[in-house]
């Protein structure tokens, strides 16, 4: 707990040490600085993970995973591409092997779908209520006709869907060809656009 | 893709707009045309995009207590990984340490006993012979049996055995 005593929050507004800096930090024994490296991925990573496995909680245990991996395996980054893009590969590894459970587990459960009941929440009290309705219900349908996908097919919909990565990024992440990224994606809307061509119509606007 | 000629007369589909949509739409080169003449079908992805961006916000903001807890519950187990990382070190370093005693106590041991182990053989001489004993009782012991005094009855028996066998002898030969 020595390092996390020693962790101000001041020394974010000392100076800004490159990612480079802070590892090389890390590597000597500073705990400090793998702290700086957690407070500045934190978010991106939280968010990558919910736009995989769309679920609070396993985002959080994904996140935590993630940065206790990078942790352990830090001596082996070689800097080939940039840390931001080490880290969400490798939070991208773990929640498609979460999503990948989530499947397993549903085929020992009958009856029941290897995603949560998507529930309506009541309209808020925001400027545009309805349109808010709407995207919802679209969100909804979405992830309904995502049940149909693959657990490959899925991540690469949710990280252009919710990312709004480009084929090409999505590639580097995941470690195939862009052709590939676009093969499975283009079979994941052949088998959603059914699904959410009532949604995007103008009648349901 | 199922989208129709370039012309201002027939329209895309929101279907075929949503693949495009997906697909990267700077890529697809043709409906990008299409969209650049036919204000119809612009405004139709317009429409689109905006509604499935609005569906793809994901609410991931949150609460700065939650990014804290969530940074300490890392970096305490990064700190617990740690202690254990150099427990497991020194354990190790003790076990190697331990098992090097015992190879290095081991090899003391073997060297030692070693000359015992591998005592050369002994070469018989005469010299090394020990001397033959000395006793009184040995001393006394005559060189012929049957000269002893136990015997000394029995002399004349022997003695006539002993011809027997000396006129069997002369006979024989």
């Amino acid at each position: 707990m020595g390092s996390v005593a020693s962790f101000r929050l001041s020394q974010f507004n000392e100076s800004a040490p490159s990612d480079r800096e802070l590892i090389a930090r890390t590597l000597g024994g500073d705990g400090g600085a793998f702290a700086l490296l957690v407070e500045r991925f934190q978010r991106k990573i939280f968010r990558v993970a919910f736009a995989i496995v769309r679920d609070d909680m396993e985002a959080d245990t994904i996140a935590q995973d993630t940065f206790i991996q990078a942790y352990t395996h830090l001596a082996r980054f070689e800097g080939r591409s940039e840390f931001e893009t080490w880290l969400t590969r490798i939070a991208i590894n773990r929640s498609r092997d979460s999503l990948r459970r989530r499947r397993f587990v549903s085929l020992w459960r009958t009856g029941e779908s290897d995603e949560r009941e998507m529930i309506l929440e009541p309209v808020d009290d925001r400027p545009d209520p309805e349109r808010e309705f709407m995207a919802r219900q679209l969100r909804v349908a979405i992830e309904r006709a995502e049940r149909t996908l693959s657990a490959q097919q899925k991540l690469i919909f949710r990280l252009r869907h919710y990312e709004n990565r480009s084929l090409e990024d999505i590639a580097e992440l995941l470690g195939l060809r862009a052709g590939t990224v676009r093969a499975h994606l283009f079979r994941a809307v052949h088998k959603i656009r059914k699904e959410l061509a009532e949604w995007v119509t103008g009648s349901r606007t | 893709m199922g989208h129709r000629e370039s012309n201002m007369t027939k329209h895309y589909s929101e279907a075929d707009l949503l693949e495009t949509y997906y697909m990267q739409p700077g890529q697809s080169m043709p409906v990008m045309m299409h969209l650049a003449e036919c204000a119809e079908c612009k405004a139709k992805y317009e429409r689109l995009e905006r509604k499935l961006r609005e569906a793809a916000v994901c609410d991931t903001e949150k609460p700065a207590t939650f990014w804290t807890r969530q940074r300490l519950s890392i970096m305490r187990r990064v700190d617990g990984q740690r202690e254990h990382g150099e427990r497991f070190t020194r354990n190790l370093r003790v076990a190697a340490a331990a098992l090097l005693a015992f190879f290095l106590g081991g090899a003391v041991v073997y060297k030692s006993l070693q000359p015992a182990l591998k005592t050369p053989p002994v070469a018989i001489s005469d010299h090394a012979l020990p001397a033959p004993p000395k006793t009184n009782d040995e001393l006394q012991v005559p060189r012929d049996p049957w000269q002893s005094d136990e015997l000394q009855d029995f002399h004349a028996v022997v003695q006539w055995e002993s011809w027997m066998n000396d006129t069997k002898k002369k006979a024989g030969s």
